[in-house]
């Protein structure tokens, strides 16, 4: 399993500026999960570079989106729970 | 003397835009005219294929699609926040219509009023 | 005949879960307000079901509820005093009560 440095929690609308700073913030070794109406950013085409993107699967279906999650983990809670354990540090914007 | 309602947050997070969809069907039950319009992160109520059983939530999909029986007139969706947050016409409902949301359009309401 | 308990319900006598409906419901909430209900109440009842399931919300008024039976089933049965005289007392709280549906949420 790769290392996973941080966890970055987003829950904020790609308009919102903390999505944007969020993303400028993603390091190499970084993972980011989506939430509520963070997964709106798979609809917007919003780069993630290299991170490794995860987004909460009945966040994503209650928007209309499972179609649009090619490159996306959809995870469930304890998933999600077990991304945090699993990470040195979690910062939630 | 017709009124637009602009809708500029997401569905699903927060209460607002529900409290300005009960004030546009409120409007509608007095044969007031007034229309609907989603701009920015808005846009993503009229995204079909919503399935809100794992968040426990009435559907917004379902709701709005009781605007034309209660006489709303019209629900319009801004296009360049569409193509911004990939919606495609097909991926609308029926009863939207896509527009530009500019001065132009604001002028034909002698009212308009952001939600939230 | 074993009869099933009767499902939750809140302080104004609205159902909890609307899924939890059935007719012996309908039938046991109208005995409370003195009604019996004839086909012409089933009617509306059918409809309003049908409405919840399409939009997951109740008409939210009484001019609202006309308009929406007004838009199903035409002008003789979506009037106010039509409705009223099926349900009376706030024609959109006593249908929707019986209907198992929430609680319309701009009557009084």
């Amino acid at each position: 399993m790769n290392e996973l440095h941080t966890l970055h929690i987003l829950n904020k609308t790609p308009d919102h500026p903390r999505f944007g700073e969020c993303l400028g913030m993603l390091g190499p070794d970084d993972a980011i999960v989506l939430i509520e109406n963070g997964v709106l950013g798979l609809a917007a085409a919003e780069g993630f570079h290299s991170a490794r993107v995860y987004a909460l699967r009945d966040d994503v279906a209650a928007r209309g989106l499972s179609g649009s999650t090619q490159a996306t983990s959809l995870v469930d809670y304890s998933e999600w729970v077990g991304l945090t354990l699993q990470a040195e540090r979690v910062i939630s914007w | 003397m017709a009124m637009l309602i602009i809708i500029d947050q997401p569905p699903y997070g927060g209460w607002t835009g529900r409290e300005a969809l009960d004030m546009a069907f409120s409007l509608a039950a007095f044969d007031q005219p007034v229309s609907l319009l989603f701009i920015g992160a808005g846009v993503n109520w009229l995204r079909t294929g919503q399935n809100t059983s794992g968040i426990e939530q009435k559907s917004v999909e379902k709701n709005l699609a009781a605007a034309p029986v209660f006489g709303i007139e019209d629900i319009l969706a801004d296009r360049i926040s569409c193509e911004r947050y990939g919606i495609a016409p097909p991926e609308l409902a029926d009863s939207v219509v896509l527009t530009d949301a500019n001065a132009e359009l604001l002028a034909q309401y002698s009212q308009a009023a952001f939600a939230g | 005949m074993v009869k099933s308990p009767s499902p939750e319900r809140n302080n104004e006598g609205f159902l909890e879960d609307a899924w939890a409906w059935s007719r012996d419901t309908a039938e046991e909430i109208a005995s409370e307000d003195g009604l019996e209900l004839s086909e012409n109440h089933w009617e509306i009842i059918m409809f309003l079901r049908d409405f919840y399931k399409e939009h997951e919300i109740s008409p939210p008024s009484n001019r609202l509820f006309v308009k929406a039976v007004k838009d199903a089933m035409g002008e003789e049965k979506g009037n106010s005093i039509y409705l009223m005289q099926l349900f009376p007392g706030t024609p959109a709280k006593t249908a929707c009560r019986i209907a198992g549906l929430p609680r319309p949420t701009n009557c009084l």
